[in-house]
């Protein structure tokens, strides 16, 4: 065991005097934490897009297409264009033929067209063209989710003229009359209100209820509420809800957030932990491959004519790997603390247990890329290859949730995979020590069996040759 | 002390080391010459029990070296052809890694450290960064954390590649001093003078045979000659180099005549010759043969163009 200890410490020690190993091993991930930081916005007061620019063509001459617009303008995601500028101050509203020229140049990936027949007359719903460049279809599909979110959540009475036309087309005025006033008759006996005014507001396909007494607002405390509209859900963070939003009402959907809820900035407990495992893999496969180094330098020479024998040399290694990685996770996690405020010291014994088996399994993980690879320049391209693949399948990059059903039964193959969740579980659940002892087990386990096939195959190779 | 028996290892196809035996007497400055890949280091690495034979055995004290980490290994140093330090480090760093290596602890580690660094005439850079010195103190410091723990019999595999004159001379001087008090040592080299100058006894070695094994004087009695003479290859020599050609063997180098008798050649008929075709004895050169005339007689082939 001295042995172990004496070349543990000159590992240490080499480590220490390496500025640039000591540089890329802290330095560089918290700056990039910091970075990435800013690039997921966790630095701002909300999450989610900002500021995608959408060019919006009004031909409608309905008063709501210009409430829709209105509604899109209201909304953080969207920086809308509507006019083209003729200079000197001059503009002019933006036509079709203007924004297809402009999405082939790239000047914006969306635009949406309000045509003349936003309502139609023949056919039940909203008449909208959604033009975009696909460079991007993630954010394709965020801005398509985004633009129905924003019809179904600020403009409903464009459905609910196009179902009052609809309805007039199919009973005929005595009857589309009828209905409506009894529609408005109900509505005031059992909500209050004028019974005129809300047949109008019906006749105008405007549903909302919110100046009516008793309504509805489904707020609890310590609880979001939300409500959906048929198109999916809607989320307030304050529990109120818009006035006219009455397709809300037809699907209350109440939502309530268990965990995490003390977190000052959830997303940054995956960010942390997804990136300080990915730089402990790349550090302690960087540190590994220095056993070739010290085979080509004779050193390994040197240590075996005394009494070394090659699992000293090995098990020395893989603890300074385990307290390499332990220390660079610790840095991270209080860059973490600083940079985004996580809570580290108030699960620290869980966060430690976690922390410690993700650098033995990383650690052994750098020990087997030294054992299969033939030589360090072969242990550095495989391990770039390596880590990157289980950083991006494992989750450190973004959640495994985000792919598809195979790679994530993949992703549970990967030590990343039980890192970043035993940090999350520690971080965003608030989990105990004895509640994350099955994925510490796991993680042990990994680091226990990939170290024994990392030790067979050094008894295999040439290394110590 | 050291006793190696048809010892043979190989490399897939390459026989590194065929059939050699050897034995090595306490106290034996011992010498391997040869050229690189003859097999020097393999039979060093073997000797210092890092690597098992394929067939054959290496004692030392009548006990396997092969597998062996305590005893044997406590009375061994090895001083690689590589500079085997960690260069991060500082020299006293190192030094204190090795000889902990080896267990020494506390003042005997602190006399070792002052004794290697004494050796090595290194006292003011122990807390330098081994990364800064030069080629030579390297060398030394190389030289010297193999000796921390007093061994019994050092390995030193080519000690001095790459090493100024003045190093190589302190090496030499260090390694003498060892051999008197006492150690064994095992020199490999592929510098003939360095083995003429060191070693009581060599063993010359090529392509993992040990081609000759002895004293200098023992091997040069190998040569069917027992001195070389050399003269200057003009028109004045010409009838000279002509009439010697049935006396043994003679070749002309870069303007000079190397004249090698036959054994039992008297070197009295040559000076007759001479002096009968009026050449004054300035113009000979009479010495007695190197090593690499013995490595030229037992391999065909020159030790550097090996």
């Amino acid at each position: 065991m001295s042995q172990v200890l004496i070349l543990l410490r000159k590992s240490l020690l080499s480590f220490w005097r390496s500025k640039a190993a000591v540089f890329i091993t802290f330095l560089v991930p918290i700056v990039l934490i910091y970075l990435f930081g800013h690039v997921f916005g966790l630095y701002r007061s909300g999450s989610g897009p900002a500021g995608i620019p959408i060019a919006v063509v009004n031909l409608s001459r309905e008063p709501a297409a210009q409430n829709f617009v209105d509604a899109l303008k209201a909304e953080k995601a969207f920086a809308l264009i509507t006019t083209v500028d003729l200079g000197k101050g001059a503009t002019r509203p933006l036509t079709e033929a203007d924004v297809r020229s402009d999405l082939h140049d790239n000047r914006y990936r969306y635009a949406l067209i309000l045509p003349a027949d936003l309502i139609p007359e023949n056919s039940l719903g909203v008449h909208l063209k959604f033009l975009f460049n696909p460079r991007n279809e993630i954010e394709s599909q965020t801005v398509n989710g985004l633009l129905q979110k924003t019809i179904f959540s600020n403009v409903p009475q464009l459905l609910g003229q196009s179902l009052q036309r609809n309805a007039h087309r199919f009973l005929g005025d005595e009857r589309f009359e009828h209905f409506n006033r009894t529609i408005a008759n109900t509505v005031a006996d059992n909500f209050g209100g004028d019974r005129e005014e809300i047949y109008q507001r019906n006749i105008a396909g405007d549903f909302g209820f919110a100046n009516l007494q008793g309504s509805n607002r489904g707020k609890a405390d310590g609880q979001n509420s939300a409500a959906s509209s048929l198109a999916g859900s809607r989320e307030s963070a304050t529990g109120d809800q818009k006035p006219a939003d009455v397709f809300s009402r037809i699907i209350n959907l109440e939502s309530e957030q268990v965990a995490g809820k003390e977190l000052k900035n959830p997303m940054a407990a995956r960010l942390v932990g997804g990136y300080a495992i990915m730089f402990l893999l790349f550090a302690v496969s960087g540190s590994a491959t220095t056993l070739f180094e010290e085979k080509n330098s004779g050193v390994f020479q040197r240590l075996m004519s005394c009494p070394v024998r090659p699992a000293h040399i090995l098990w020395a290694r893989f603890l300074f790997g385990v307290i390499l990685g332990l220390v660079q996770i610790t840095a991270l996690f209080c860059a973490g603390r600083v940079f985004f405020g996580l809570d580290i010291f108030g699960h620290a014994g869980a966060l430690l247990a976690v922390s410690l088996a993700a650098a033995a399994a990383c650690s052994a993980f750098g020990m087997l890329i030294a054992a299969i690879a033939p030589s360090a320049a072969a242990a550095n391209g495989m391990a770039t290859f390596v880590v990157i693949s289980m950083s991006a399948v494992g989750g450190a990059w973004f959640p495994v949730s985000f792919m598809p059903d195979y790679i994530q039964r993949i992703s549970k193959l990967t030590l990343v995979y039980w890192s970043v969740e035993g940090f999350a579980d520690v971080l965003w659940a608030g989990r105990s020590m004895i509640e994350v002892l099955p994925k510490v087990g796991i993680l042990a386990g990994i680091a226990a069996g990939v170290m024994l096939v990392a030790v067979w195959r050094f008894n295999r190779g040439k290394l110590f040759d | 002390m050291l006793s190696l028996r048809n010892v043979t290892k190989r490399f897939g196809s390459i026989t590194a080391l065929d059939n050699a035996s050897l034995d090595i007497a306490p106290g034996e400055f011992f010498g391997l010459l040869g050229p690189n890949g003859a097999g020097k280091s393999t039979l060093m690495s073997l000797v210092a029990g890092l690597r098992g034979a394929d067939s054959g055995t290496i004692e030392f004290g009548g006990q396997p070296v092969a597998g062996g980490t305590g005893g044997y290994r406590q009375n061994l140093g090895l001083v690689p052809q590589t500079i085997a330090l960690f260069l991060e480090l500082t020299a006293e760093e190192n030094l204190r890694i090795f000889g902990e290596l080896q267990g020494l602890r506390g003042l005997k580690l602190k006399a070792a450290l002052d004794d290697a660094f004494a050796a090595a005439q290194l006292e003011d850079r122990r807390k330098s960064l081994v990364k800064t010195f030069s080629g030579g103190m390297l060398r030394r410091l190389n030289l010297v954390a193999a000796l921390l723990h007093r061994p019994k019999l050092l390995l030193c595999d080519e000690p001095t590649v790459g090493v100024d004159p003045q190093s190589r001379n302190a090496i030499f001087e260090h390694l003498q001093q060892l051999n008197r008090s006492g150690v064994t040592i095992i020199y490999s080299t592929h510098y003939m003078e360095e083995a003429e100058r060191l070693c009581s006894r060599i063993g010359v070695i090529d392509h993992g045979r040990i081609l000759a094994l002895g004293s200098l004087d023992e091997l040069l009695t190998k040569l069917p000659f027992e001195d070389e003479i050399t003269f200057p290859a003009n028109s004045g020599t010409a009838q000279l180099a002509a009439q010697l050609a049935g006396s043994g063997e003679i070749t002309a180098i870069d303007g000079t005549h190397r004249f090698r008798p036959r054994a039992g050649y008297p070197l009295s008929a040559f000076f007759t010759l001479t002096e009968a075709l009026g050449l004054p004895p300035r113009l000979f050169i009479s010495q007695r043969p190197t090593l690499e005339a013995l490595f030229l007689h037992l391999t065909g082939r020159k030790l550097r163009d090996a």
